[in-house]
């Protein structure tokens, strides 16, 4: 038996090696500085925008880029992990989108005594947990998810004039993101007496959930007029189960993150509007900022990234 | 026997049920049986499989709960609501299913979940295997303690079965069917640790089918035949074909005989087959209408010679003939189809799939040749369970009943029916009476002889002396893996095979 | 049968608590949302009454999906991708059974090593990216109806119709229930047993890949990350259904019923606007009640055999 066990660790070890050795990106030869982008993961069409922006600033800069992810979205200590790994190899600055805005303050704290600048990009670290861990970071770059979600509500309440029923898809309940979303689109809805929010659940980010769920409000509620999700995936599976409903043309879809499959939706009028915020963009300036902390120089605390409504 | 005749006072009855009463969803299983047992003596259970006994002695060790009746023990009635209670008051069981932990050594079984602690915390591993050590000799049993369960013989686990009944120094002890796994000398060593116990006062209450041991051992044996009180006599008083007769309310001829034999042509020939640790060129024959037994002690190679025939384990030398046909048998699939059948020692783990019905236990190995395009014909299927469970009088309410529920006799008249639907010719019995009970076991015998009388060949593996003396047409003794000894029908006698098999 | 009992009390329950559930159209999207599940557990009962288990169908729902989405954007004719797909999805079952038969892994192992290979096989295939778009011939698997009823509903039912009749009455079922009950005796029955363990670990990932094609054609599009956690969710409702995790014994009709258990007691939660804090407590303490009031009938029901 352990002699079968020993063989398939082999057998699985050999393969790992042979599948990461061909991956892109790490290359053997290390000379002058190497940054590391660790994203929430690689399997979101978001981060993997936020990916290109970065290799390509990288490329033109000539500095070496490891990207990192964990294989779930919400798998903190995966990231962790991932994180500590890094500071163990001494690279020069962390770029990281952090899982849990406060789970991930330990990994910050670590990177601080190893002296690695660390640049934070699109999800925002909790203040107080920063400030009690007595951790710093070297900037914030991201777009404003309160604000995004507040121009998804004006959104929806133009088009509905100002009048009407609206449901909500929750991502993972806890999560930053989501819950800055849901805060902006919450806070634009309550300046106008119509529209009240009757459904909000949650579909954990997920596209099939999202078909389910939005499914069955359509059943408690079926005179809704809009629904807005917390992310595109979630709005594309909303949308499907609108379709099987026939019910298409009365009911409008807002979603967030602009992917492509959101823009195709929009295009062919089976999704109302999503929220763009520029993960290339982030990407790209992650590394600029990190170029300038190697040359010393100074860069802000903050740097917005735009947020453009796509429709 | 030294407890027969001691002084009165110590005769006094330490237990008492009365009118003890058990149902169950749509059975009654005991009906007002009465049982008295007195200190110091070997009272037998006596009945055939669902008489009650098992489930009387389940209400006495507290599995299971009365319905009505009234229990006292030590004068004192009592109302015994668990298995903890029930030890409290001195009641130890040894069950017929072994339930020792393989990975744990004998003293860690004996003493598990009351293991000794130093300052309350460390387990006292020196003191729990002397301890058990000396209990194991007070046994008279070579058991080493500290060595994993795993590694004993069938043997040596039930005498550490009996060990940790004893660790815990009852008053009175169940013993089910203690001897079904050991040879001829653990008999009686246990036979003499039993008369040890009784001596210090501890009752016994004793089941078994062997009416040989209790006349050896017994002291006084309660008759029950389905679910009710027959009689309670003393075995001195007791005759032999009587209490057959009460167990089975009918006469049944307790001999054995093997019937006439024609001996056809070679069925299965067997040179110097071998396998490491095990089988040692052992070559043998079988013929058509033929009955081989194979006598021999625990561990002497016999079920591992079946199993490596069979295509269960695999030979590392030799050359199997079937028909005359040198054949390479890789599985039992090709021994199946073959026309070879290997009916089990353990019916429960390896002839039996427990949970599912006679008709399908039956059909198992013919699915094949009862289905068309894959789908089972029900009909043919039905039929041919059938007409077994008729043939071979099966007792069950019908076919569609789960194995489970059947007798010990009757599962194993299921597994014989699985052979015979294959129409195998040659066939394997590995202990085919082993824990069943008289009447069913002359049925089995009867079955035997009409098979062999109908051209199969037969090879019957046995721990019973008489039976193998009474059927076999032929006898092959083995011990250490090697054929020691060939006796024909006249030759073969208990004593002269026993003396073979112990290389005397 | 108690499972069918908690499945009514829960129905009625929901009757009384809102008026949206007993409706024509919903009964029929909460039939609807079974389906997922309901494929996939087809397969699970077949494992596990063998005694065995498979941790894998979910990757290999993303791993048939995506191999169904690089074939039609390759455009591969749609049948030829769905059976590229339900090929893909069937192989990697025949290596879970290979490596529980041959290499005489607990199936435990053999297929969470399986569960990690067919994720990262999608991940790789698709860069990590869904595949989306697809032609409205193939999406009508999902949003066709026939007679009011839709397809994937169709679909299982017919899918259960089959499972049942091999079950009950092909030999590969009778095998399957006689392996789980007793592998030994079975094997010593002249039973070819590592063969028809493989075929029950390749049903598991024929239905898992058709479950992928149900799941593209609902979503409009493969996702590699698609099916995370559905063993659980199929394993769940095997179990609510009756069927012993020791092998042996049980139905497709219980787990059919444990599927919609599940989807019953989501969409409730839903229509009756729950927190999602607490539709996990309602979930979990429904399957272990489930499975306790099962066991506790079958005691009661079942003779002693001493």
């Amino acid at each position: 038996m352990i002699r079968h066990y020993l063989r398939t660790t082999a057998v699985v070890l050999v393969a790992a090696v042979s599948v990461t050795g061909c991956n892109r990106g790490e290359k053997a030869n290390r000379s002058g500085p190497t940054l590391a982008l660790v994203v929430k993961t690689l399997n979101n069409a978001f981060f993997i925008e936020m990916e290109k922006g970065a290799k390509a600033a990288a490329d033109s800069l000539g500095i070496q880029l490891v990207v990192q992810a964990p294989e779930r979205e919400i798998d903190v200590e995966k990231q962790m992990e991932i994180v500590e790994n890094l500071i163990e190899r001494k690279v020069d600055v962390l770029l990281l989108v952090p899982s849990g805005s406060r789970e991930i303050v330990p990994a910050i704290v670590k990177a601080n005594a190893a002296k690695i600048p660390v640049v934070i990009v699109d999800t925002r670290v909790d203040a107080a947990a920063l400030k009690s861990a007595n951790a710093r970071i070297a900037t914030f770059i991201g777009s404003d998810n309160v604000d995004g979600g507040r121009i998804a509500g004006e959104f929806v309440a133009q088009k509905l004039g100002g009048k009407g029923k609206v449901a909500v898809l929750e991502g993972i309940p806890g999560h930053e993101t989501g819950d800055s979303r849901l805060r902006g689109f919450r806070s634009a809805i309550a300046k106008y007496p119509g529209l009240t929010i009757v459904a909000s659940q949650t579909a954990n980010w997920e596209r099939d959930q999202a078909f389910n769920v939005a499914q069955n409000i359509l059943q408690s509620h079926p005179d809704i007029q809009a629904i807005f999700a917390c992310n595109d995936v979630m709005a594309l599976g909303a949308v499907e189960a609108i379709a099987a409903a026939g019910r298409t043309k009365d009911i409008a879809v807002v979603g967030f993150d602009a992917q492509d499959d959101a823009r195709t939706a929009i295009r062919q009028g089976r999704m109302a509007a999503t929220i763009a915020q520029n993960p290339h963009e982030m990407g790209s300036l992650a590394v600029i900022s990190a170029s300038k902390l190697l040359r010393n120089e100074t860069i802000p605390a903050v740097q917005p990234v735009p947020i453009d409504l796509v429709k | 026997m030294t407890t027969t005749n001691g002084d009165t006072a110590a005769k006094t009855a330490i237990l008492r049920m009365e009118g003890i009463r058990k149902e169950f969803p749509g059975v009654v299983a005991l009906d007002g049986v009465d049982l008295d047992v007195r200190r110091g003596e070997v009272h037998v259970l006596l009945g055939e499989n669902g008489a009650g006994k098992s489930t009387l002695m389940k209400i006495l060790s507290g599995a299971y709960t009365k319905d009505a009746g009234r229990v006292w023990i030590d004068g004192m009635e009592t109302d015994i609501s668990g298995p903890r209670m029930a030890r409290e008051l001195g009641v130890g069981i040894i069950y017929q299913e072994l339930t020792l932990i393989p990975e744990l050594s004998a003293a860690e079984n004996v003493y598990l979940g009351r293991e000794p602690r130093r300052l309350r915390t460390v387990v006292d591993r020196s003191r729990m295997i002397a301890d058990t050590r000396r209990i194991l000799n007070d046994l008279g049993a070579d058991v080493p303690p500290a060595a994993p369960t795993r590694t004993l013989s069938l043997a040596q686990r039930q005498l550490v079965e009996i060990a940790k009944a004893l660790s815990l120094e009852p008053r009175i002890l169940v013993m089910d069917e203690p001897t079904s796994a050991l040879t001829t000398r653990e008999t009686q060593s246990l036979f003499a640790a039993i008369r040890r116990l009784t001596a210090r006062g501890v009752a016994i209450i004793y089941i078994s089918h062997r009416l040989d041991e209790i006349f050896e051992i017994g002291d006084r044996v309660t008759v029950l035949r389905d679910g009710r009180h027959v009689s309670t006599h003393t075995v001195r008083s007791a005759d032999r074909r009587e209490l057959v007769r009460l167990m089975a309310n009918r006469e049944l001829d307790e001999g054995i005989s093997g019937g006439t034999t024609v001996r056809g042509s070679e069925l299965l020939r067997v040179e110097n087959l071998t396998r490491q640790g095990a089988l040692e060129n052992v070559s043998f024959s079988v013929h058509a209408g033929e009955i081989v037994g194979i006598a021999g002690l625990l561990g002497a190679g016999r079920t591992e010679l079946a199993r490596v025939i069979f295509g269960a384990d695999n030979a590392d030398g030799g050359r199997i003939f079937v028909r005359g046909k040198l054949q390479n048998i890789k599985s039992p699939r090709d021994a199946v189809r073959l026309g070879i059948g290997f009916l089990t020692e353990d019916r429960k783990a390896q002839g039996l799939v427990l949970g599912r019905s006679v008709r399908d236990n039956i059909a198992l190995p013919v699915l094949r040749r009862l289905s068309r395009l894959g789908v089972v014909r029900r009909s043919e299927e039905v039929a041919l369970a059938e007409s077994y469970v008729r043939d071979l009088r099966i007792r069950t309410p019908s076919t569609s009943q789960l194995a489970l529920h059947l007798s010990g006799g009757n599962q194993q008249k299921v597994v014989l029916a699985k052979w015979l639907g294959c129409k195998a010719d040659i066939l394997f019995l590995d202990e085919p009476t082993r824990g069943i009970d008289v009447g069913a076991k002359q049925e089995i015998y009867a079955l035997i002889n009409k098979l062999a009388a109908s051209g199969v060949g037969i090879v019957m593996i046995s721990s019973e002396l008489p039976e193998v003396v009474g059927l076999s047409d032929r006898v092959l003794v083995m011990r250490g893996g090697k054929i020691v000894g060939e006796f024909n029908r006249a030759e073969a006698t208990q004593e002269r095979l026993l003396a073979c098999a112990v290389g005397a | 049968m108690g499972t069918l009992g908690g499945l009514v009390i829960l129905c009625t329950g929901l009757w009384i608590a809102t008026p949206h559930f007993v409706t024509a159209s919903n009964l029929v999207n909460v039939v609807q949302q079974s389906t997922i599940i309901g494929v996939i557990a087809v397969g699970m009962t077949f494992v596990i009454l063998t005694g065995g288990i498979d941790l894998s169908v979910g990757s290999i729902v993303a791993l048939a999906g995506i191999t169904f989405g690089t074939l039609v954007q390759a455009n591969v004719p749609l049948p030829l991708a769905a059976a590229g797909a339900l090929i893909a999805g069937t192989l990697c079952g025949a290596v879970n059974g290979a490596l529980v038969t041959i290499g005489r892994l607990p199936p435990f192992i053999a297929t969470l090593g399986m569960m990690s290979v067919a994720r990262g096989i999608a991940l790789m295939l698709s860069d990590g990216r869904p595949i989306s778009g697809f032609p409205a011939g193939f999406r009508s698997l999902a949003t066709g109806t026939v007679a009011g009823i839709p397809a994937p509903v169709i679909i299982m039912l017919a899918l259960y119709g089959a499972a049942h009749f091999v079950l009950t009455r092909v030999r590969l079922g009778r095998y399957t229930y006689a392996i789980g009950g007793n592998e030994e005796a079975t094997a010593l029955s002249g039973v070819n047993v590592r063969a028809y363990k493989t075929i029950v670990y390749c049903i598991s990932g024929f239905v898992s890949a058709l479950t992928s094609l149900l799941l593209v054609a609902r979503l409009n599009s493969a996702q590699p990350i698609a099916g995370i956690s559905y063993e659980l969710d199929a394993i769940a409702a095997v179990v609510i259904g009756g069927t012993s995790l020791l092998g042996g014994s049980g139905s497709v009709v219980g787990t059919l019923i444990g599927a919609l258990i599940m989807s019953v007691l989501r969409n409730g939660l839903n229509l009756l606007g729950v927190s999602s804090y607490v539709q996990q407590v309602a979930i979990g303490t429904v399957i272990v009640v489930a499975v306790l009031v099962d066991m506790a009938l079958r005691q009661r029901a079942s003779l002693p055999t001493g």
